[in-house]
């Protein structure tokens, strides 16, 4: 029942100066795995290639958590003589970072198995972008191999709270802020802004593509959370439910399933395709009551992540703990004790959760991993390409339309 | 006897064979088609069907591009089941999954 801790990477100590701040609002994996960044206080990024960082963990071993000095990620990098090799990089940012979100001018391997049209600029090579959005609203492209800044992105007028790329390779970004809107930027074309989607009456806390790229979800405080059309860029309808501010969204790899973390102390998972809720997972029992739900108490979710497989969700709480759901249980299957979490993501091959912490560490788990069966991997394969009104129109048993609705 | 099992008549045998609706056989360790609770069901009732005695399944709604792919799952499962390794993604190209599912779901694996 208890994770598997393989490793962690610290926060940088002295000789920096302890007023700056730390802050790990958001962790980040390269989509083809190549690279792990978070924010590690005093407006800097790190870079690590993430092949690199594991191995370090295995060499390493974890028996010794109290001996944290053996776990630190070295500066031993790699040789002068090879070019190409993935090398570490510190970014300073010059301002505090609030969101991280890599961008490949690669499909997501996902995002390969729809039938969709992508175009594929090559810019010598295969770009690989990262997105850090700031506390004064600005958002600065990297380019992840040299470290060097690429454009800055200039029109929000508060905290960029979260950001993320259209899987398609398309490098569309969409930023969400507290100045209460989203906006759509296209990095092929310079960074020029497409749009401003307007509907939040309050803060964005964060937004989240649907694999195959056409819908958006935004979530914020007030209870909100908006789906959105991304070719006409509408908003489809608004999920309600929650009780409280909304904090994280993520969809499931096949796009048939939307999980949300909220302060109410609940991750509700929705079809996003008929604002269904089909599952709760609460973090607090007995559940609150909508009254207490609304205001602070100390079970607030900060974090929630879809695993690849469709079948696990791993939240984050501040009663100091990592939870890992399947979402066919009511009771999580592993747990892992972390303090002051606030951002979690898996992997690209989804085999290990990294957790940002406010003291600016991460912390690894190993996920738990099965054989998912064949019916859940046909289900996936149906989901890709087939939203619930699709699904109902099948000339199949109630049984299975029932299963591929995950209505079971 | 059959020249494909280790001995008949007490013996447990290692391999049956899966017969798809269009005739093709498939011979499978018999380890692997425990994975489908139904196909476990069959091998082990206490006479009631026919199979238990010659450890053949005929699937008379299963075409054999369906059951290929069942048989390969079972040994996919196997493998990565209780083992330390990645586990690699389980291709299904996109013409069957609906077929699979139906011929899955009455399988239950």
């Amino acid at each position: 029942m208890r994770s598997r801790t393989i490793g962690e990477l610290l926060a940088p100590a002295a000789p920096f100066d302890k007023k700056c701040g730390r802050e790990n609002w958001t962790v980040a994996f390269a989509p083809d795995g190549s690279y792990f960044a978070w924010s590690q206080g005093h407006r800097t990024v790190k870079l690590v290639p993430w092949s690199q960082c594991l191995k370090n963990f295995l060499l390493h071993g974890t028996k010794n958590i109290t001996n944290s000095s053996s776990l630190r990620l070295s500066r031993q990098n790699s040789d002068g003589g090879q070019k190409n090799k993935p090398r570490e990089h510190i970014i300073d940012c010059g301002d505090i970072v609030w969101s991280l979100a890599f961008g490949s001018s690669v499909p997501e391997k996902q995002s390969r198995c729809v039938n969709i049209e992508w175009h594929r600029f090559r810019f010598g090579q295969d770009q690989l972008l990262l997105a850090t959005g700031l506390n004064n609203g600005r958002i600065k492209i990297w380019d992840v191999y040299t470290g060097k800044l690429l454009l800055n992105l200039v029109d929000h007028t508060e905290v960029v709270r979260d950001l993320t790329f259209a899987p398609d390779g398309s490098l569309i970004l969409v930023s969400a802020s507290r100045d209460k809107t989203l906006r759509v930027w296209d990095l092929k074309d310079d960074g020029n802004m497409m749009k401003v989607l307007r509907g939040h009456q309050n803060w964005v806390y964060s937004c989240a593509f649907s694999p195959d790229s056409s819908m958006l979800c935004s979530v914020g405080a007030s209870k909100a959370v908006f789906l959105w059309n991304m070719d006409k860029y509408t908003m489809i309808r608004k999920l309600e439910g929650h009780h409280h501010d909304v904090v994280a969204c993520d969809f499931s790899p096949d796009g048939a399933l939307l999980a949300t973390a909220s302060y109410d102390t609940r991750v509700y998972i929705w079809d996003p395709h008929t604002g269904a809720i089909l599952m709760e997972f609460g973090h607090l029992f007995p559940p609150p009551t909508p009254i207490f739900a609304g205001g602070a108490n100390d079970r607030w979710v900060r974090s929630v992540s879809f695993s690849h497989d469709g079948l696990h969700v791993a939240s984050l709480a501040d009663d100091k703990m990592v939870r890992f759901w399947r979402i066919d249980e009511d009771y999580p299957v592993q747990v892992a004790p972390l303090s002051n979490g606030l951002c979690c993501a898996f992997s690209t091959d989804g085999s290990v959760l990294a957790a940002g912490t406010h003291d600016g560490s991460v912390y690894f788990w190993a996920t738990p991993r099965q054989v998912p069966s064949l019916q859940h991997l046909c289900r996936m394969s149906i989901r890709r390409v087939m939203p619930t009104q699709e699904v109902q129109e099948l000339p199949v048993p109630s049984k299975v339309l029932e299963f591929l609705s995950y209505r079971v | 006897g059959h020249p494909w099992c280790r001995g008949c008549g007490g013996e447990a045998l290692i391999y049956v064979k899966l017969i798809s609706s269009d005739g093709h056989e498939f011979i499978v360790k018999r380890e692997h088609v425990l994975t489908s609770e139904t196909i476990k069901t069959m091998l082990s009732g206490p006479g009631h069907f026919a199979e238990n005695k010659t450890n053949e399944v005929n699937f008379r709604e299963i075409p054999s591009h369906v059951l290929s792919k069942v048989c390969m799952y079972f040994t996919y499962k196997i493998q990565y089941t209780n083992s330390s390794k990645e586990i690699p993604e389980f291709p299904i190209a996109p013409e069957i999954p609906l077929e699979l599912l139906m011929a899955v779901n009455f399988l239950d694996c």
